[in-house]
């Protein structure tokens, strides 16, 4: 059996063959493709070699590639050419040839120049496990395929890592916190077989598995607290962060989990959990500048969505193909519009709103939220139950009030009316008059109001109910008559931060006319609402961009506001103003302009609708027998309840699909102002169809993203999670798996994985315990000189992972040694300790820490803002979610130093570490000692060790001892109170240990 | 002998692990982690003209029209429409794309000739105005972006969206540090002094997707000028000592038993780590300048955070090899009451600037420092909001702006470029954010095309695939 070794582990090394897909590819892409390559466009000549057929094709009598043949082939013959002017590739294009890459380059010739598809496009097969010669090393499949790489490169495997390591390592990996002391002593006792896998299943049933594993999962979605760009206000998308801890808890299996998250919206008879998975496609950043072009933020938010998806799920950097061919790999600019055309249909704004979230959104309960509801509901529907019960009576009495109602008598709605002006109907509005009404109407854009009143015009235009700036395009809110038209102007500026509506409909002059408007406080045109003589128009939006407060220090006034040109004339009348929004019902019975009497002096039969309503709201509001009022205020009171708390529940953006598919065109040069051919939905045609039957939506996209016939899918998700435990994937790139990617190192475990993971189906915990039950992953870490210098990187895995360990990972286990840790699964983001202005530096209001619990959990749930990432994180290399990001990256800097022996998160947990490791051992500090190190690395610590910590303390104990003042400052740092039973001195002298055993490398280090 | 170095003495004595001084040493040279090496072999590419730089960004968009490029034929069309053969469809903001027309508003300020080479300078700036014999200003600055954040980011990444890595993060990749005490790329921010105050991000100075290490590191007014320099109260210098004594022996026995090479960087950073502790405080300690350095920065440099603070902060850093030292100061968006407001950024920002051209000039350190002023892009020459005779707004404007270089290699006393009478299209050599970058990048030594990081399957540069060395303005 032929196995293909993977990436050659140091450059110098030579393969004993040549392999097209390890040795040539790559040189070909890096070296040829761009002008030679997939982009037609830039090709300077037609002769492509990104294809076996054209590559070996008749070039007129001569031929780039002759295979066997290297000194007929034009190709070698290019690359060795002496002349500047002949050689290949061109100088201008900077890209030489190493004499290692020409060598490899004649001998594949030489060997008969055979071409293989590139491996990833191909679909992952399960090979037979390969022969080896270290029979019992092996403790599953994962294993034959890296012995048998260790053999063939003349290595060993390391031994099996000290259990008290391996506990320590498996615990970070899989749960993100180290094993307690307990823990360790009981996987130390358990000598009993299987173990191991005893203790990877409880730390997989561990609901921190789902918080670690959704850590990575944010970075690659790009999730973050604010909505990036300039402002970069606070949105809420912790509804989605917590979908996902959860399904990872849950095991959902990762077809399923890629399904919901691109489409979930469109599954059939979707629940409230699928809508909310679709918020992975709503991450990306927002910008609400003033100023932007909507178009232009549309194109984006598209383009991160396809980005996002084809890096995550594909592996492929379709990015390259925004503004033309992939230069690389086989992919067009026109396929690239293809894939936006499943995510630009969504009916969102350009512009972003500043604060909060924009539509699409939904409210997302949580399980306890959506209880209280259902109890709110049920409360409503007894209220209703009790006032039915009474209804018939009611009714009865009704008939008796409406047979002695004095005809003069008139109603209207009173609840939440917070202005009412009678007006003079017969002082007119000549143009200069203005009623002035003080401090009332002072509205904002989170308010819900509605404005009403009597209009006889004498003209088309003039400002009826505003409180608004005295001036041309000032600021404020306002009801007017516009050209004939009512338009309803809610303006921080005029142009370009406002919400502008009008109605299609014109208000005849010279006639009394009832008109009347309403705004729900969602900050969007279609919260706006106007009605003439109770009917509701239909609306023209006319700018659709708030993004700032309205409200206004000027006086509400009636028939003026908006400066000299708007003053009102004619009448007005009896204007309203309500701090709520009508029903449409009341609207109707405002708008009557027929007094209660009157209409009870009609027979039943003869009434309106809206009078009958009339009669029956006035009745029940204002005049029936106090039982009936207090029912039917009942029910109100119990709707409002409802309806105030469903409001205080948490939203997140989500997708939605626009009814008519948008046109899509290719973008020339990616410019969204310069659209090219128009273009259907579709996919890349390099990689396999879509499944018969998928419907042609982004539902039909993720069915194929998560299909098994995609060759892509697997491989790149079991890659990531390699990354995860090994600290590099297989495949390196794992943002790339096209043919600028780096080669596997270990193709067919890769492939084996890949294809057991799907045949699981695609059962994430399984996959991930596969890879951690490996021999393999069990290894010690340590290194050999020799092996640091041939394998610094430990591609080869002669030995197990040495790696600083992630940032989140670094505080929680802070936290969790100290005993500070609040352990509470999901939840609004938390603000923990950040040094006082780091946001208002950058402009804008500053960070206010929480008090209490927010200071102490994961930090996963720390509060991310865009521009200003917790300095923690950032300091120790984690993903910044501007945009997608996979590759775990790690530096080494004194900036991490710094922060490590002296941000107060860590000097207040080095005192709860000691102050934990004085109460929770017997006297001694030896014990002590032993207890403080064991609490955050597990293991016991060395004689050797624990003396060195030993003459620490010492140290300072005495240094401590001349310095009682220091020593009260430095254990009085945060928010815990220190406690009081142990002594200043001491305890600042076991802080002072404790910091020392939380900067150890070792500490810092999974191993 | 100082403590300092006595501590250093002390971290390398007691190496009872037995891996001595040379070992240790050699490992961190591998590792890449020697304190004050990095950079990358075969940088620079050839001679520089500048070993540093000191950006002074703008950020807003300050008005070209109002400060360096003069239009007194616009006097005479105050409040006419902007004739449509100069906008020629330039797509315009949404601040201003709806106005019913672009009435024409002329600066209210004069400008004057200055120094030997005639420079034109707005009344503005009487202190830069001073200076104009070091300037190289150009006048023919252009970018794509019409608003903020992807304007900055562009001016600060080469491209318009996040993600990619910033002039300071490319600079310390290539060329490493000049300075072991000292990051290699600093930053330093602080507010305007008017309406407009745009807000900043982290980015802007981040490495993209360069490692994080060369990201530039913020100096921050008050006690920790760098997060969390100082030691916790009530641990002293005594202590701090003792502890990173014992936390290498540990980390040594743990490189005995690992062999992992990367312990040997993190006992390097920790090193650093401390002696940032001793160098920071030295270097924004402003406590030993005498009062002439005040008289020449003005009265706001003894006040931490300050542009002038800031300004000379940068000579300081200048002066201990830090590479790139970006100071961002805010408050140049001018859309309404442009001349009150512009008075105010000017009156804070004007002295310092040139203060600094003229302290950089007597120590001996102009000659290889290039000194840049500018903003992200200009603004209109027509009028946003309502025009009188005293009052008047500008929005944003991409197609032209002025910027100024100075020192380290760049033509002293010139104007490069031009505009057309209204400030509004570009007629002479025109210089592009990508031709601003290539020709920084040259003056560093560096060939902007070579200077490349491989990151999803392409060789990404700061110049994309654009940029040409604008050989006319080197000296």
């Amino acid at each position: 059996m032929k196995l293909a070794w993977g990436l050659l582990v140091g450059a110098s090394v030579l393969p004993a063959s040549v392999e097209f897909n390890r040795d040539i590819r790559p040189i070909l892409s890096d070296k040829c493709f761009v002008c030679h390559g997939p982009d037609a466009a830039a090709r300077k000549v037609p002769f492509r070699l990104d294809g076996e057929a054209a590559a070996k094709a008749d070039l007129g009598g001569r031929f780039a590639i002759v295979p066997g043949d290297p000194a007929r082939s034009q190709l070698i013959l290019r690359i060795t050419a002496d002349k500047p002017a002949l050689r290949m590739p061109p100088v201008y294009t900077g890209a030489g040839l190493e004499p290692r890459e020409i060598d490899l380059l004649r001998r594949w010739v030489a060997e008969g120049a055979r071409w293989e598809a590139h491996w990833s496009f191909l679909p992952p097969k399960q090979a037979p496990l390969p022969e080896v010669k270290q029979r019992d090393w092996p403790r599953n499949a994962v294993d034959y395929f890296v012995l048998a790489r260790l053999e063939h490169e003349g290595l060993k495997p390391s031994a099996e890592a000290p259990r008290a390591a391996l506990i320590r390592r498996a615990s970070l990996d899989v749960t993100g916190l180290p094993p307690t002391p307990e823990e360790v002593d009981a996987f130390l006792r358990d000598t009993a077989p299987g173990s191991y896998e005893r203790l990877l299943d409880r730390l997989f049933a561990s609901p921190r598995y789902g918080e670690r594993m959704a850590a990575r999962w944010l970075d690659a979605a790009r999730y973050a607290d604010t909505n990036g760009y300039q402002t970069d206000a606070e949105r809420s998308m912790w509804r989605w962060r917590d979908w996902v801890i959860d399904a990872f808890n849950r095991n959902m299996p990762f077809d399923r989990f890629a399904i919901e998250q691109i489409a979930g919206d469109l599954l059939p008879h979707a629940t409230l959990e699928q809508k909310i998975a679709t918020g992975f496609n709503r991450n990306h950043r927002g910008n609400s500048e003033g100023g932007i072009v909507p178009e232009e933020y549309l194109a984006e938010y598209a383009m991160d969505r396809v980005e996002t998806a084809s890096t995550v799920f594909l592996g492929l950097t379709l990015g390259c193909a925004r503004c033309h061919n992939h230069k690389y790999d086989p992919f067009t600019q026109k396929e690239y519009y293809q894939l936006f055309a499943y995510f630009n249909n969504i009916p969102e704004l350009g512009r972003y709103l500043k604060y909060g979230n924009t539509p699409p959104y939904i409210q997302a309960p949580t399980a306890g939220q959506q209880a209280r509801i259902r109890r709110l509901e049920e409360e409503l529907a007894a209220a209703e139950g009790r006032f039915a019960a009474m209804r018939p009576a009611v009714e009865e009495q009704q008939r008796m009030w409406e047979r002695n109602l004095p005809s003069a008598v008139d109603w209207a709605p009173g609840h939440k009316l917070s202005v009412h002006l009678p007006l003079d109907r017969t002082a007119r509005f000549d143009g200069r008059r203005i009623v002035e009404a003080g401090d009332q109407g002072g509205f904002g854009f989170y308010s819900k109001f509605t404005v009403a009143a009597w209009i006889r015009a004498d003209g088309a235009n003039g400002a009826i109910v505003t409180r608004a700036e005295d001036k041309p395009d000032g600021e404020g809110w306002g009801l007017y008559l516009e050209d004939g038209k009512l338009q309803v102007n809610l303006v921080k500026r005029r142009l370009d931060d406002a919400i502008r509506v009008e109605t299609r409909e014109r208000v005849e002059p010279g006639r009394w006319r009832f008109v009347s408007m309403s705004y729900d406080g969602s900050r969007v045109a279609t919260g706006v609402r106007i009605w003439i003589d109770g009917r509701p128009c239909e609306l023209d939006v006319l700018v659709d961009a708030i993004n700032q407060d309205f409200r206004v220090r000027e006086p509400l006034r009636i028939g003026g506001g908006g400066g000299p040109g708007p003053r009102f004339r004619g009448f007005i009348g009896d204007v309203r103003i309500y701090s709520r929004v009508l029903s449409e019902e009341e609207i109707g019975v405002l708008a009557l302009a027929r007094p209660l009497g009157e209409i009870a002096a009609l027979p039943a039969a003869r009434r309106s609708a809206a009078e009958a309503a009339k009669l029956r709201t006035a009745f029940l509001e204002s005049f029936a027998p106090e039982e009936a009022r207090s029912a039917w205020r009942a029910v109100r009171d119990a709707r409002e309840a409802r309806d105030r708390y469903v409001e205080t529940v948490p939203t997140v953006m989500v997708m939605e699909e626009l009814p008519e598919p948008r046109d899509t065109f290719v973008l020339i040069r990616g410019a969204y102002d310069r659209p090219g051919e128009k273009v259907a939905r579709g996919v890349p045609k390099a990689l396999p169809p879509l499944p018969p039957g998928a419907p042609d939506n982004r539902l039909g996209l993720a069915r194929w993203l998560a299909g098994k016939d995609n060759p892509l899918t697997a491989r790149v998700a079991v890659n990531r999670f390699w990354q995860m435990f090994f600290g590099a994937g297989l495949v390196k790139t794992v943002e790339d798996f096209g043919s600028q990617g780096e080669a596997p190192s270990h193709p067919e475990l890769l492939d084996w994985l890949a294809a057991e993971f799907m045949r699981t189906g695609w059962d994430i915990k399984g996959i991930q315990k596969t890879i951690l039950l490996s021999a393999a992953y069990r290894q010690s870490s340590v290194v050999t000189a020799e092996m640091a210098a041939r394998d610094p990187e430990n591609r080869l895995l002669a030995r197990g992972p040495r790696l600083r360990l992630p940032a989140e990972i670094l505080r929680d286990q802070a936290l969790l040694a100290s005993g500070l840790l609040v352990e509470k699964l999901g939840g609004p983001s938390v603000r923990p300790y950040q040094p006082a202005g780091l946001w208002s530096e950058l402009g804008g209001s500053d960070y206010v820490p929480d008090k209490g619990e927010g200071l102490y959990r994961r930090s996963l749930y720390t509060f991310w803002k865009r521009t200003a990432p917790p300095p923690f994180m950032a300091a120790f290399d984690s993903a910044l979610r501007e945009s997608c990001t996979v590759r775990e990256s790690r530096t080494n800097t004194p900036l991490q130093a710094l922060t490590l022996m002296n941000d107060v998160t860590f000097v207040e947990a080095a005192r709860a570490l000691a102050a934990r490791a004085i109460r929770e051992s017997e006297a001694g500090a030896a014990r002590r000692l032993e207890r403080a190190f064991r609490l955050v690395l597990g293991r016991r610590p060395a004689a050797g060790e624990l003396d060195r910590l030993g003459r620490a303390l010492a140290f300072y104990r005495d240094h401590f001892h001349s310095r009682r003042a220091d020593a009260e400052k430095l254990i009085s740092l945060g928010e815990t109170p220190r406690p009081t039973e142990i002594e200043a001195t001491e305890l600042a002298a076991y802080t002072a240990v404790a910091s020392l055993i939380l900067n150890l490398d070792e500490t810092l280090n999974k191993e | 002998m100082t403590e300092l170095a006595l501590t250093r003495r002390h971290f390398f004595s007691r190496t009872s692990t037995g891996i001595g001084i040379a070992a240790l040493a050699s490992l961190l040279k591998e590792s890449g982690h020697a304190a004050g090496a990095g950079g990358l072999p075969g940088l620079p590419h050839f001679p520089p003209t500048a070993r540093r730089v000191i950006y002074l960004f703008q950020f807003g968009g300050p008005s070209q029209i109002d400060l360096f490029d003069p239009k007194p034929g616009l006097r005479k069309l105050q409040g006419a429409d902007l004739p449509a053969e100069i906008r020629m469809g330039q797509r315009l903001t949404t601040m201003t794309a709806g106005q019913s027309g672009f009435p024409v508003a002329a600066s209210l300020f004069r400008f004057a000739q200055h120094g030997r080479s005639g420079a034109w300078v707005s009344e503005l700036l009487p202190f830069t105005a001073k200076v104009a014999d070091h300037l190289c200003l150009i006048r023919s600055l252009h970018t794509e972006q019409i608003n903020h954040d992807p304007g900055i980011t562009f001016l600060q990444t080469g491209f318009q969206l996040a993600g990619r890595p910033s002039i300071g993060a490319w600079l310390s990749y290539g060329l490493g540090s000049e300075n072991a005490d000292l990051p290699a790329f600093v930053v330093m921010t602080s507010r305007g002094s008017a309406l407009g105050d745009q807000p900043l991000a982290d980015r802007l100075w981040g490495s993209g997707f360069l490692p994080s290490k060369y990201q530039g590191v913020k100096f921050r007014p008050g006690a920790d000028p760098v997060l969390f320099l100082s030691n916790p109260p009530g641990l002293d210098d005594a202590a701090r000592r003792r502890f990173l004594a014992e936390l290498k022996d540990f980390n040594l026995a743990k490189l005995e038993e690992t062999g992992d090479p990367e312990i040997a960087a993190r006992i390097a950073q920790y090193e650093m780590a401390y002696r940032m502790q001793t160098s920071v405080p030295e270097l924004t300690d402003l406590s030993q300048e005498p009062e002439s350095t005040f008289e020449l920065y003005g009265p706001d440099a003894r006040k931490p955070g300050t542009f002038a603070a800031n300004c000379l902060l940068a000579r300081r850093l200048a002066e201990r090899g830090v590479r790139f030292i970006q100071l961002f100061h805010r408050g140049w968006d001018q859309h309404q009451k442009l001349p009150e407001n512009i008075r105010m950024q000017c009156l804070a920002t004007d002295q310092p600037s040139a203060a600094l051209i003229q302290d950089l000039k007597q120590r001996g350190l102009l000659d290889d420092t290039l000194v840049v002023w500018g903003g992200e892009f200009g603004r209109t020459v027509y009028c946003q909001g309502t025009l009188t005779e005293t009052d008047y707004g500008r929005d944003h404007h991409p197609r032209c702006f002025t910027i100024w270089m100075a020192g380290g290699g760049v033509k002293p006393g010139i104007a490069y470029g031009s505009t057309d009478d209204f400030s509004y299209n570009i007629t002479e050599n025109p210089v592009h954010v990508h031709d601003l970058h290539a020709t920084l990048l040259h003056c560093l030594g560096i060939d902007h095309t070579k200077l490349t990081y491989k990151f999803q399957g392409r060789h990404f540069r700061l110049t994309d695939v654009h940029g040409r060395v604008v050989r006319d303005i080197l000296a």
